[in-house]
């Protein structure tokens, strides 16, 4: 190591020394210089048809639910949806686009648990979000989707949502218990046996 | 018309460049006499300063650079010539400047600002001519244009040699900086003339995103600073001219008198005219940086975002940063200041060409 | 070339006790732009450290906190942030233009990854470049901020003794005055008072000073780059910028699923976003129609409808590029557009399959040709894909291309290549919706040729038709939210006032002597100097002062060589040694740490 009293030219090293000793502990919390710069003419975007944050599935105990908002939409065939309406139901909505792939990959998944509970007190509403009705109602032939869709493609629906439990990602899924309260959230690609065993314990809970 | 008018204006400052080189060649020097007769001049109050010319130096510190006594009045005739300043160059400037701010300080001016000698006063005034004709192609082309005339690099490049012409102007008067005419004309003469012939641009209208009254604001600085940054780069090239010059005298290598250096002020006079250019300047480009972010967070959404142009402003912010701290560092003074000036320049410059030419980003207006 | 440095010899350690203290406030310490002489310190060890070696944990930490802040390390530091900076506008930045990046990868296919695993690619959020400015700002607190503890101290101290021989400061005048010494005191030091000095007097002298603003403004300024580097980071934690393209009608909301692209603050979570929606109502561009600059955008127009929460009230607004909207304290700007064709897919069963707006993207600015592809999951029996490109002002040139010589679209076609197959969306892989993965898929036989609004292409095989139905445009924006955004502009209008506050004032000193005169008056002895006199000037202002000075106590001038001037002035500069108590005066006992000492010190050069 070089002596400290040395000339006015060597105190750039020691400097240097020091510098190393701290770089370890110069990753922090600041996200201070990331770019975010747009070019002036192109758009810049992901245009991924999967958006959002990974995989997660939680459930809301009884007493800690949000109440879900009140839904008015039409559905893709033009007629009136009402979430209040289904009251006493347990409602599972599902957020998709024609244009997003996990959605298509759970589609069948999704109708099969449709077909599952149909029998109980279990109403399936699809929320087609950002999308056009042509390619929307192709998706529901394509995939023998049973029940029907929301037309959400100003996505105030999922606006609605945003203070209690927001879908942050397409594909997510909400299960809405029979007292109108948002009981559990998927986001991400929902699988058989993940929702199946949500929607059971809702249903089982008493009202 | 604007375009007859510009190419003009080249014309007179290239007839006052060759004034100003006659001045060096034909202009009589009367340094030594006149710092002598300085304490004459001296009216009524006795300056116990003054008498004491050589032991004052001693106490004016002349060797800082920030010194007030020194950078009071810059000008050559009170410096008694490289010869003076080769020697011990504080001193000798020290005892000429603290005699000759003495006498000023309680009387005033004891002389004119303006420049003595016929080949400078022509040339000073054919700069003069020159700048207003400069100062009235950009006018007439901002009118024809109906919007502030700095929309694209040749109207760019343009008003920054105007900035830089003001600049020696006022330099020249408040400091007597006339020698450096010729030095800061020759940039000027050669950048108007590649802006003239090669990136000339028609009048045109300004892309959405130039429409905004910011471009006054943020441009406008951009320019003033530009001007005076450029004018202490030649300032900080002479000085570091003289300074060699000055040691190979001192060394004995060649003769004191003689050649353009020779009639030049002292190194140290240089150094701090660069310096207080410098001072100038440096406010200049922060506030020049601060409305550019301002505008681009009103235009792009974000007040910063490493745009290269950006990046470059803050490089050549950073660097005449440390040209200030170096500038109270020691063993940093002098010329290894005068390099990060120098390199501060290049960045500047690489900011202005480089990026635009080279590097796309945000700031491409020019479609150059 | 040497410059003499005033005051590295001799006088730098004396009124400095307990080096070790003294060693936290480095007199080469802080960026000091307007000042002189942190001359002595620099790089003599003297300081903290016996014999010039520390020794001890404590001692190195000393050491190297000395070695951090001081100048020549901010120097140092801040050449290495600009050198840093450069290959962040160089190489293209994952941030700023993720295209060019890909560019990049695909034309330097062994150097790229290299370079990103040096964050070259994301040069401003390295962890290196991180750590240097950092380290610029520890060290800048690190001087700053005990500077401004002993400047705030400092300013309650008086001035300093008057020096003895006062005619060896710069500015220097002597004059007789009727009045008695301790009067012709008085009356200046009254004067003084009055012109907001800060007075001292003493046993024949009176000093004064002025001008702390000087340091307060340089202290200020470096705060306040301190408080821009706070004001970044509140808006890295807490802001989020967000990119959506929003084609004509459509309407989006603030939520993660809606934006295109999104990138939060590290405390950010998706209920902190305001919930605004927004409506493209329309979009219109203007171009210069004819000369020299035909086809530059004159003006760009997006009509939106917005409401600020879920359900709530409609606004208007036109959107501009330098006319951004501001919803809930969040700014939208417009940043880009370009066109959106329209298709309609009718599949090989007959039905409608696909019936909506299609973004492309621009390819180049002058005529606004761009590229985009169809993608028709809902196809049977095959699902179909499609790609190809959009001109607004479609000619053809003597080349055989297509090409577009006007950005309005003045004659809209469209030119496409068929492809049928899997398009690989079932699997569940996300994909861009820009992008065409044809891996799966095989081209039909069916030639591109540009389609004019209306004009189909009928698929081979009974596979279906695509009509070019018409067009519309898109614009994309640019969502921000900065909570640190108004104190990043107040820090930065700060630093500014502080630099120019700094560059303007100077610290200066004045300083009177009267002795009793011969004629049973007092000879008045009256001299300043100036700490940086960056601004120039104060010799007119001592000028000015001393002409006063002389009036208020009544004076008038003595001639020089005055016997007087030789009982004030000693005869100092007759060739006297410095006097060991000038310099101590001169010198200022302020804790051992203002660069004043230097620069007051007015001691002899050695030659």
């Amino acid at each position: 190591m070089t002596r400290p009293h040395s000339s006015a030219r060597r105190s750039g090293r020691p400097a240097h020394a020091v510098r190393a000793l701290l770089a370890g502990s110069a990753v922090l919390v600041l996200s201070a210089c990331e770019g975010g710069a747009i070019g002036a003419n192109t758009p810049v975007s992901s245009g991924q048809s999967f958006v959002g944050a990974s995989y997660s599935s939680t459930y809301f105990s009884p007493g800690s639910r949000p109440m879900a908002p009140d839904i008015h939409a039409k559905t893709l065939t033009g007629q009136k949806f009402s979430l209040a309406a289904e009251r006493g139901d347990v409602v599972v909505l599902n957020f998709w686009g024609s244009w997003c792939s996990p959605c298509r990959r759970e589609a069948p998944a999704l109708a099969a648990l449709a077909t599952y509970f149909r029998k109980d007190p279990v109403r399936f509403v699809g929320d087609n979000v950002l999308d056009y009705t042509a390619a929307a109602l192709a998706f529901e032939r394509q995939f023998n989707v049973g029940y029907p869709s929301l037309n959400d493609q100003s996505e105030q629906v999922v606006l609605a949502f945003h203070s209690t439990v927001p879908p942050n990602a397409i594909p997510s899924t909400l299960v809405i218990d029979r007292t109108g309260h948002i009981a559990a959230r998927v986001v991400g690609e929902a699988s058989f046996q993940g929702l199946r065993a949500l929607i059971l314990k809702i249903l089982a809970e008493k009202s | 018309m604007s375009n007859a008018t510009l190419v003009s204006a080249i014309v007179l400052y290239a007839v006052a460049m060759l004034a100003y080189a006659c001045d060096f060649a034909f202009g009589r020097r009367s340094s030594a006499a006149a710092a002598r007769s300085k304490p004459e001049r001296v009216a009524t109050v006795a300056l116990v300063g003054a008498a004491a010319g050589p032991d004052l130096s001693g106490h004016a510190f002349p060797a800082d650079p920030a010194d007030p006594s020194e950078l009071a009045d810059l000008d050559l005739d009170a410096v008694g010539g490289p010869s003076g300043s080769a020697g011990s160059a504080a001193a000798g400037s020290g005892s000429g400047q603290g005699a000759g701010v003495a006498a000023g300080a309680l009387q005033g001016r004891a002389r004119s600002r303006w420049p003595e000698g016929v080949w400078v006063r022509a040339a000073f005034a054919l700069t003069c001519a020159g700048l207003a004709l400069q100062l009235f192609a950009i006018a007439t082309r901002g009118i024809a244009e109906h919007r502030v005339p700095w929309g694209n690099m040749y109207e760019f490049i343009a008003a920054i040699t105007c900035a830089a012409v003001i600049v020696l102007v006022l330099a020249s008067v408040r400091f007597r900086a006339y020698f450096t005419g010729l030095f800061v004309l020759l940039p000027v003469v050669l950048a108007l003339a590649v802006d003239v012939v090669v990136i000339y641009t028609p009048v045109g209208a300004l892309v959405p995103a130039l429409q905004s009254y910011w471009i006054a604001i943020h441009v406008t600085g951009m320019i003033i600073a530009i001007g005076m940054y450029v004018f202490g780069a030649v300032v900080t090239v002479l000085y570091l001219l003289v300074a060699r010059h000055e040691r190979r005298v001192a060394a004995g290598e060649i003769p004191a008198a003689g050649g353009v250096l020779a009639q030049l002020p002292g190194s140290t006079l240089l150094d701090r005219l660069s310096y207080r250019t410098i001072l100038f300047a440096f406010p200049a480009w922060t506030f020049a940086v601060i409305a550019g972010a301002i505008w681009a967070d009103h235009a792009w959404g974000r007040y910063w975002g490493w745009d290269p142009k950006e990046t470059w402003s803050f490089i050549t912010w950073l660097v005449y940063a440390a040209y200030l701290h170096a500038r109270a560092t020691a063993g940093w003074r002098g010329r290894r200041a005068a390099y990060i000036q120098l390199f501060g320049f290049a960045c500047l410059m690489f900011n202005l060409v480089g990026v635009n030419l080279w590097i796309t980003g945000l700031h491409s207006y020019a479609g150059l | 070339m040497t410059l003499r440095l005033a005051g590295r010899q001799g006088r730098a350690d004396a009124p400095a006790p307990s080096a070790d203290q003294a060693g936290q406030a480095d007199p080469d310490g802080p960026a000091d732009p307007g000042q002189a002489g942190r001359v002595s310190r620099a790089g003599h060890g003297g300081q903290g450290v016996k014999g010039g070696v520390p020794f001890g944990l404590g001692g190195w930490l000393r050491w190297g906190w000395r070695q951090l802040t001081s100048m020549r390390t901010a120097l140092v530091l801040l050449f290495l942030l600009a050198l840093a900076s450069i290959p962040g506008s160089v190489l293209p930045q994952e941030g700023i233009d993720p295209a060019a990046v890909s560019q990049y990868y695909a034309a330097h296919p062994a150097l790229a990854p290299l370079l990103a695993r040096l964050s070259g690619f994301d040069v401003f959020g390295a962890p290196w470049f991180a750590a240097i400015y950092l380290l610029l700002f520890t060290s800048l607190a690190g001087c700053v901020l005990p500077r401004a503890y002993r400047m705030a101290r400092s300013a309650r101290q008086p001035p300093p003794k008057a020096p003895r021989h006062i005619g060896r400061l710069p500015q220097a005048t002597s004059f007789a005055a009727p009045a008695a010494p301790d009067q012709a005191l008085g009356s200046a030091a009254g004067f003084l008072t009055k012109r907001r000095f800060r007075v001292r007097t003493g046993e024949g002298w009176v000093s004064a000073e002025k001008g702390y603003l000087h340091e307060v403004g340089n202290l200020l300024f470096h705060v306040a780059l301190l408080g821009l580097l706070a004001s970044v980071a509140l808006g890295g934690l807490f802001g989020y910028k967000a990119n959506k393209l929003l084609v004509e009608h459509q309407t989006f909301a603030n939520t993660p699923a809606g934006l295109d692209v999104f990138r939060p603050g590290r405390l950010v979570t998706a209920t902190d976003l305001q919930p605004f929606s927004i409506t493209l109502r329309s979009f219109s561009a203007r171009y210069v129609e004819t000369g020299p600059q035909r086809g530059q955008p004159l003006e760009y127009n997006a009509r939106l409808s917005y409401s600020a929460s879920y359900g709530g009230r409609l606004r208007s607004y036109d959107l501009q590029v330098n006319h951004p909207l501001n919803v809930d304290g969040v700014q939208v700007f417009l940043i880009g557009h370009g066109y959106a064709p329209e298709f309609k897919v009718t599949d090989g069963t007959g039905r409608v399959v696909f019936d909506q707006p299609v973004p492309f993207i621009p390819l180049e600015q002058s005529g606004l040709t761009s590229a985009g592809v169809i993608k028709v999951p809902g196809a049977s029996p095959r699902e179909l894909g499609f790609a190809g490109v959009f001109l607004p002002t479609e000619v053809v040139t003597p080349a055989g291309t297509l090409a577009s010589v006007f950005p309005a679209a003045w004659i809209p076609r469209v030119s496409l290549v068929s492809y049928a197959g899997n398009l690989g969306m079932n699997g569940g892989q996300p994909q861009s919706v820009y992008s065409l993965d044809t891996r799966h898929m095989h081209q039909l036989d069916v030639a591109p040729r540009p389609l004019a609004p209306g004009q189909s292409i009928v698929l081979p095989h009974g596979l279906g038709t695509l009509t070019f139905t018409g067009y519309v445009q898109w614009a994309s924006l640019a969502i921000t939210y900065d909570p640190g955004q108004m104190p990043a502009l107040i820090s930065a209008l700060t630093a500014l006032a502080g630099l120019i506050l700094s560059f303007l004032v100077r610290r200066r000193r004045l300083f009177v002597r009267a002795v009793a005169g011969d004629a049973g008056g007092a000879v008045v002895e009256f001299g300043g100097l100036t700490r940086s006199d960056a601004a120039g000037g104060f010799e007119a202002e001592f000028a000015e002062l001393a002409g006063e000075i002389m009036q208020t106590v009544g004076g008038f001038p003595a001639g020089a060589g005055q016997a007087a001037a030789g009982q004030v002035g000693d005869g100092g500069h007759a060739g006297g040694a410095a006097s060991a108590d000038d310099e101590v005066v001169l010198a200022e006992q302020e804790a051992a740490s203002d660069d004043d000492q230097v620069a007051l010190a007015g001691q002899r050069e050695s030659e």
